[in-house]
């Protein structure tokens, strides 16, 4: 069997190693760089706190695969569980209180916490900037390059291809699936679309319709200071988040909005917002130096689900739209991939069928 | 006989040095004596520190280094705040400065340790890949290692400051106030565009602050003149204009399509976000010092040639008793003369090639002053613990590999690295100019126009950051750009359009020289596509 896979990403990357530990003969196109699109932009947030259960499931499983593809891949991702907190104001109150419930229902060990529990995490917020908290004990934060690096190598060594800076095309011709990379025809029975925001135009390409929303976030980083930011804080009010890297720089970001082209320019506004967001909700990070920032894309599949599973096109399955939740969600998005093309269904990714 | 007080030059040759206020501020809680005007680290220099920080991984001592808020190797705590440039900061009575990253401070740091053994026991990148198999290890090794790393401490105070945002648009924004930004403003100003010159620094001049010395080139670009008169005589043209506004310690930070930010310091207290909107951009944000490759090269003490003179020449402050000049060029001449003049020996200039860089007069001024210049030597490396007590340079064969053998050991307290600059291009690739390396420019460039425009249409290009040359030519550039600035936002008229051909032919012959046939070679191959006559 073989199949390919379009775009190096977490979930791209995490189907081929599924699939070359069952054997498979698995080729990986990424059109720039590994990292180039949303798995090397974005900020490692990685928790179970969604509002519906196939994705906490999805979660769920994500975080245990973390534990076993590092000790498989023998490479260390730099995950630290150290929490994930979703802090709002007054107005959002009720909505943040619902969630909660209805993750607890779902077995999510997430409690409703005051202003204050969260300063206990991290004494220098600013209990005053927000009414109410959910903190979810067991999320955290992980480096997303060493994710995708170790994937990487965890594929290589099961004899997988990867090839980078190498878009790809994809063709039906009749019911064989083609695709056209490095001046090459690769006749393949899968092809796995895991394009990220660049999915859309890949699925044009063998004639199905995907319509994922595509979304541009900003974020960036100050200078490095001492680790002492332990929680990964998300401000579902102001859509402010931030975190600490190992390295220490504080990374922060705002929330994407959707947008029409795909390019990855930073905003003079971005800079402007977050600065002031920020610097409301950590007085102490006034004065602190912005070392760089970047933006990133992403893509939305319906009513904000993602899309995983084959389409009307015999072979070609989707692996897309995880919004901005890839890490959190696309390792056991990618199992799930792999089992379905090994066994011919897989109950976990059930209910994003395209 | 030049005389020193408290590590500072009291009298010079050339330079008045105008000191304010005796005040004391606090270094590690230990006092040390500074005068008003005189930045942080050119306080803590003059008053003997040479640790000034640790390096982020492997504890290693780093010093005073650029001087010019670019290297991050002078990062202290100040007053609470973590992470600030001491080049870039004035020293206040009374103020609190702190080491970082170093236990229980740089200079005596226990980690330091570090240097010695991880290379053995965690080589670059091996956190990744070592003790990875086991969940407990794996957990156990990312708690130890946010023990050791980050910067500064997290900050212990809110930094008080204001800052407000303006927002300003303007015709023309010249980003950097060197010979070719000053250049710009005055030719795109005198014929009527509004223009904002912002540097970063407190004074205008760019470089040529530092340039004690006459200069050369053509009679019309003020040859005889010394480089420190010629900022004054520019900057009194540009105020003499009144649709120009300057804005002094103003840093841009990006371009966003068209749109620059920066930030203007007013005072201690106060500062000001600006969004400017301009028709048209000039970078002209110069360049800075390559570095080279030898061991310890990273060492407190081991300099570049503008680290050394901004420290003598606009702070007052003796670097040293003793010096090595790597390099022959001109810089490395001149600044071995400066040196001198400020009492400070010179022990040798090394020169890799087999002659002497520079222009012969500035060669056998400094020969006459007994200083060797070895041709055909290269550093090997600094020698010295936390700062330099030495260096070894060795001769060199036909393929710039050293002799053994021919090692020589050079006692001297701080080397300068005078190899050459490269092109300050951050902003533009940041704009998202199309860059290019090309050599003989000194490093990477943008593609340009003839008239200094690069592939982002209204930017452009003037002075070193535009390639590697000197102050004249970064002042004949900042006219033409200046000049088509201007008239291709309607300014000027004929006479401007007579005016920008005429400045063309006149670089054209500027270049003509033997000189500038490596400029030429270099500007064929950055010439933007639609340029090119096939």
């Amino acid at each position: 069997m073989k199949v390919a896979v379009i775009g190096g990403g977490v979930a791209g990357l995490s189907a081929a190693y599924f699939l070359a530990k069952s054997g498979v003969d698995v080729k990986v196109f990424e059109q720039k760089y590994l990292l180039y699109g949303a798995s090397g932009r974005n900020s490692g947030g990685l928790t179970l706190q969604f509002n519906n259960e196939p994705l906490i499931r999805l979660a769920k499983r994500t975080l245990e695969l973390y534990d076993s593809i590092q000790s498989e891949v023998g490479f260390n991702f730099l995950l630290r569980k150290d929490g994930y907190v979703k802090i709002a104001s007054e107005r959002d109150e009720a909505k943040l209180k619902e969630e909660v419930e209805f993750q607890r229902r779902n077995g999510v060990n997430v409690e409703l916490v005051e202003p204050e529990f969260v300063r206990v995490l991290f004494p220098d917020i600013n209990t005053s900037a927000f009414s109410v908290a959910s903190y979810f004990a067991d999320g955290g934060v992980v480096f997303p390059w060493p994710v995708v690096w170790g994937l990487a190598k965890g594929c290589r060594e099961l004899g997988v291809e990867v090839y980078d800076y190498t878009p790809a095309n994809v063709e039906l011709k009749g019911n064989e699936l083609i695709v056209k990379a490095n001046g090459e025809s690769y006749k393949v029975d899968y092809v796995i679309n895991a394009a990220g925001a660049w999915s859309n135009e890949i699925s044009k390409q063998v004639g199905v319709e995907l319509g994922n929303k595509v979304y541009k976030e900003e974020i960036c980083v100050t200078e490095s200071l001492k680790p002492y930011v332990d929680p990964y804080v998300m401000d579902i009010s102001t859509g402010v988040y931030f975190s600490q890297s190992m390295r220490g720089e504080i990374v922060g970001g705002i929330l994407g909005s959707e947008t029409t082209t795909l390019e990855t320019k930073a905003s003079l506004d971005f800079l402007t917002s977050y600065a002031k967001r920020i610097t409301e909700l950590v007085p102490k990070l006034r004065g602190m130096a912005i070392l760089r920032q970047w933006a990133g894309l992403y893509d939305v599949g319906r009513n904000g689900m993602p899309v995983i599973g084959e389409t009307k096109v015999k072979g070609f399955i989707q692996l897309n739209g995880f919004g901005r939740h890839g890490m959190s969600l696309a390792l056991a998005a990618g199992e799930g991939v792999a089992e379905l093309i090994m066994k011919g269904r897989s109950s976990i990714i059930e209910p994003f069928k395209p | 006989m030049v005389k020193i007080e408290h590590g500072r030059l009291q009298e010079h040759p050339i330079v008045d040095f105008k000191r304010g206020k005796e005040v004391t501020i606090y270094f590690n809680g230990q006092p040390i004596k500074a005068y008003e005007g005189e930045t942080v680290a050119a306080a803590l220099y003059a008053a003997g520190v040479r640790v000034f920080s640790r390096s982020f991984r492997w504890h290693r001592p780093r010093g005073f280094f650029c001087a010019i808020g670019k290297c991050s190797a002078c990062m202290m705590e100040v007053d609470g705040i973590p992470n600030v440039r001491t080049c870039k900061v004035y020293v206040r009575d009374g103020m609190q400065v702190r080491t970082q990253s170093g236990l229980p401070d740089a200079e005596k740091d226990v980690f330091s340790i570090f240097d010695d053994v991880i290379d053995r026991v965690f080589p670059h990148g091996s956190h990744y890949s070592k003790f990875t198999t086991s969940k407990k290890a794996r957990d156990f090794m990312v708690k130890r290692m946010r023990k050791f790393t980050g910067f500064g401490n997290p900050p212990r105070a809110v930094f008080q400051g204001k800052a407000e945002v303006e927002e300003i648009e303007t015709d023309v924004l010249v980003v950097g106030g060197g010979p070719g930004g000053m250049s710009a403003a005055i030719n795109a100003g005198k014929y009527g565009a509004k223009v904002l010159l912002v540097d970063e620094n407190p004074f205008l001049g760019g470089q040529l602050i530092k340039q004690t010395h006459r200069f050369f080139g053509s009679a019309k670009e003020r040859a005889g003149t010394r480089g420190i008169r010629i900022a004054g005589i520019l900057e009194e043209e540009l105020n003499n204009i009144e649709n120009i506004e300057v804005r002094k310690e103003t840093r841009v930070f990006g371009i966003y399509n068209g749109e620059a930010g920066a930030y203007q310091r007013l005072n201690d207290d106060e500062g000001k976000l600006l969004r400017i909107r301009a028709k048209k951009i000039v970078v002209a944000t110069g360049a800075y010092e390559r570095t080279l490759i030898f061991e310890n090269n990273d060492l407190p003490g081991v300099y570049g040639a503008g680290g050394v003179q901004t420290l003598m020449n606009v702070y007052g402050i003796k670097p040293g008793n003793t010096g090595l000049i790597v390099g022959s060029g001109n810089v490395g001449l001149i600044l071995t003369y400066q040196l001198m003049q400020a009492g400070v020996n010179v022990a040798a200039i090394v020169e890799a090639m087999p002659r002497i860089g520079g222009y012969f007069v500035h060669a056998a001024k400094v020969r006459r002053l007994g200083v060797p210049i070895y041709v055909r030597h290269t550093i090997l490396k600094a020698i010295g613990r936390k700062s330099v007590e030495g260096a070894v340079i060795a001769k060199l064969d036909d393929r710039w590999q050293p002799i053994p053998g021919t090692e020589k050991e050079i006692k001297c307290d701080f080397i300068c690295v005078a190899v050459g600059l490269s092109p300050t291009h951050e902003l533009l690739y940041q704009a998202g100019c199309e860059m290019k390396f090309v050599p003989e420019l000194g490093g990477i460039v943008p593609l340009r126009s003839k008239f200094n425009e690069t592939s982002v249409k209204g930017l452009y290009v003037a002075g070193d950051v535009a390639g590697i040359e000197e102050a004249t030519a970064a002042i004949m550039e900042g006219r033409i750009v200046g000049i088509h600035a201007a008239v291709t936002l309607g300014y000027g008229g004929e006479e401007a359009k007579k005016e920008l051909e005429e400045a063309v032919r006149e670089i054209e012959e500027f270049r003509s020289g033997p000189f500038g046939e490596r400029i030429v070679n270099g500007l064929k191959k950055c010439t933007l596509e639609s340029e090119v006559v096939s």
